[in-house]
């Protein structure tokens, strides 16, 4: 007979202490996974977006810097605007290197002239610095009239070949790579083409595409080589009225502090339920040993090591932390896929399931760790389990 | 084979109060012998017997077997003797619940080298049948009488081929029919091999085959029978 015959006879022979080992182990390692997966997921997130806009300095009108970044992370439509000839005067700033107009629209929902409701940034082929670079990588040319690239989740309408945007026909020329922000569900054309789409709108829409005139919703700025972004930001605010400047830094702060305080809090969760594990599956260990006490005394005289009755205790509560830790990984894993929307939704955060290797990696953090809080939970009532004296054990 | 020399063994019963299960115990074991040991109720014939099984170590004195001191062993190799060399019959019901009988049975094998012998059943299997309990091989303790588990159980401490059976009151918890039948079986057994046993019973009368009978009185072990 193995050894690990006898462990496997002690698990299926006490359910109750079986179970509660698998459960806290399960519980442990689901919500470790879970917590560092939900919050490198929204980090992952938030630095991706920096990344795509590449811009030093956002500028949006006074007071409106929540609503623009609710839009790019929650893909949340928004419209906002200031007069055009704000994009003249931020150039002006010095240490300004680029500085590039959006405009931020809003398609039709639920209207039969459109495919969907979706954010819609216009960009200045001229000047873009967003999407012209994977533009030129990708499709080696810029977008033309009535072209657009969509975020990862936007899609040509089964049965049609063009994406429809206030009754105007868009061809959807290529797809960005996933972000796990709002930019996934956003449009991405020129002013040429918004424009034509809102000269269009009177006629082929239910409603039409209005754009204020000379008026644009937001201007990105690169800064010049070993300039500060945020004394440019500063600069900005003081010589262009009436516009709110974020240095890229300082871009999505209120989601980073989100996501810092979800992440103390899942930390906080974790740390009371690892100790609570840690304190009843060693009080379930310690009431198994003492339950065991004439069974373990018959093992030693059959022949088992003190080192024998520390490993089969050990294994036995190693096994059932290793089959509860990636249960619940499992478990999280497939909640998280599965309601991911929802999650996201409620937090108001963006994620991003991280790559392969990153999820092997937190499936492994999270059993190590379930692994280790029963080990230290069992470790004192197995060695006093493998101290008894067998006369003694046996006699009572 | 076995030498006790002058064994104590006293137990703390706290406020410095101190109670000697054993004193001075001198014994000699031949092998081959079926020696009974007699006395009343704490009279230290368990103690004696964990003494020679070196399950509780003597507060003086020593424990040799084949001349090696028993105590000079680290934990391992006194283990691995027990193991290999001695059998245990107790007086409790010493068969784990949630194993079958030929699992009971060969569960003395996961601590030696043996746990791999693909032999190993096939051995367990004829003990239960010399113990009369093939029948009931996948039967699980609680399906089996007083009686039946102590069948197994000396089936169990049969496993290895032990030099040495100790038997702790093997019939104590029987009725009179299953306890005669179960000491023919220890006298067969015995008969039959090369075995050494030590038997700890009440009831000297029962057992004939015996070699020689000593008596346990107050800790102190004198000639009897």
């Amino acid at each position: 007979m193995s050894p690990l015959r006898l462990v496997w006879k002690n698990i299926a022979g006490s359910a109750f202490r079986s179970w509660a080992v698998f459960l806290c182990a399960l519980v442990v390692g689901g919500l470790l996974f879970s917590t560092v997966l939900l919050v490198r997921g929204a980090e992952d997130s938030l630095r991706l977006v920096q990344q795509r806009l590449g811009a030093d300095v956002v500028v949006v009108p006074e007071g409106t810097g929540d609503r623009v970044e609710t839009a790019l992370l929650m893909g949340q439509p928004t419209k906002v605007w200031m007069p055009r000839q704000n994009l003249d005067r931020i150039g002006g700033v010095a240490g300004v290197a680029i500085a590039s107009p959006q405009l931020y629209l809003a398609s039709l929902a639920n209207a039969p002239c459109c495919t969907a409701e979706m954010f819609v940034m216009a960009f200045d082929p001229q000047t873009d610095f967003t999407v012209t670079p994977w533009l030129n990588r990708h499709l080696g040319h810029n977008l033309g009239l009535a072209e657009a690239i969509g975020g990862s989740d936007v899609f040509v309408p089964y049965g049609e070949d063009k994406i429809r945007i206030y009754g105007s026909e868009i061809d959807l020329v290529g797809s960005l790579e996933r972000t796990g922000t709002g930019l996934d569900t956003a449009l991405f054309l020129t002013f040429d083409t918004a424009y034509a789409v809102a000269d269009g709108s009177y006629t082929k829409a239910v409603r039409p595409l209005e754009i204020p005139p000379d008026s644009i919703s937001a201007v990105l700025v690169q800064v010049e080589p070993n300039v500060d972004p945020r004394v440019v930001a500063l600069q900005i605010a003081h010589d262009v009225p009436g516009v709110t400047a974020i240095p890229g830094s300082g871009l999505f702060q209120a989601f980073h502090t989100q996501a810092g305080l979800l992440s103390r809090i899942m930390a906080a969760l974790l740390g009371t339920v690892s100790l609570l594990s840690l304190l009843l599956v060693g009080l379930t260990f310690s009431m198994a040993v003492n339950e065991r006490r004439q069974e373990i005394g018959v093992l030693r005289a059959l022949g088992a090591t003190r080192r024998a009755v520390l490993h089969s205790l050990l294994v036995e509560a190693l096994m059932l932390a290793l089959g509860g830790g990636a249960t619940g990984v499992l478990l999280a894993a497939l909640v998280l896929y599965l309601f991911r929307n929802l999650i996201v939704a409620s937090l108001m955060m963006p994620f991003r399931i991280p790559s392969v290797p990153s999820l092997l990696a937190l499936a492994a953090g999270g059993l190590a760790v379930a692994l280790a809080d029963v080990a230290l939970a069992v470790l004192l009532p197995a060695l006093r389990a493998s101290n008894l004296d067998p006369a003694t054990a046996m006699r009572e | 084979m076995i030498k006790i020399e002058a064994a104590t063994k006293t137990y703390a019963l706290g406020r410095g109060v101190e109670i000697a299960a054993t004193r001075d115990v001198d014994l000699e074991v031949a092998r081959g012998e079926f020696l009974v040991i007699t006395g009343r109720s704490g009279a230290g014939k368990t103690t004696l017997l964990n003494l020679i099984s070196g399950l509780t170590r003597p507060t003086s004195g020593r424990v040799l077997w084949n001349g090696m001191d028993l105590w000079a062993l680290d934990d391992a190799h006194r283990s691995a003797l027990r193991n290999r060399q001695l059998g245990f019959v107790f007086q409790f019901p010493s068969l784990l619940p949630s194993f079958t009988v030929l699992e009971n049975v060969v569960l003395p094998t996961a601590f030696g080298s043996n746990r791999r012998d693909p032999n190993v059943p096939g051995q367990a299997a004829a003990l239960l049948q010399r113990v009369g309990m093939a029948g009931r091989r996948n039967a699980y303790p609680r399906q089996l009488s007083a009686g039946q588990q102590q069948r197994v159980v000396i089936a169990r401490a049969l496993i290895n081929c032990p030099e040495v059976l100790l038997a702790d009151e093997p019939t104590g918890n029987l009725d009179a029919e299953t306890e005669r039948e179960i000491i023919e079986l220890f006298g067969e057994l015995q008969a039959t091999g090369e075995l050494t046993a030590l038997m700890v019973t009440h009831a000297p009368h029962l057992v004939p085959q015996a070699s020689r009978v000593v008596e346990m009185a107050g800790g102190v072990l004198r000639a009897g029978g």
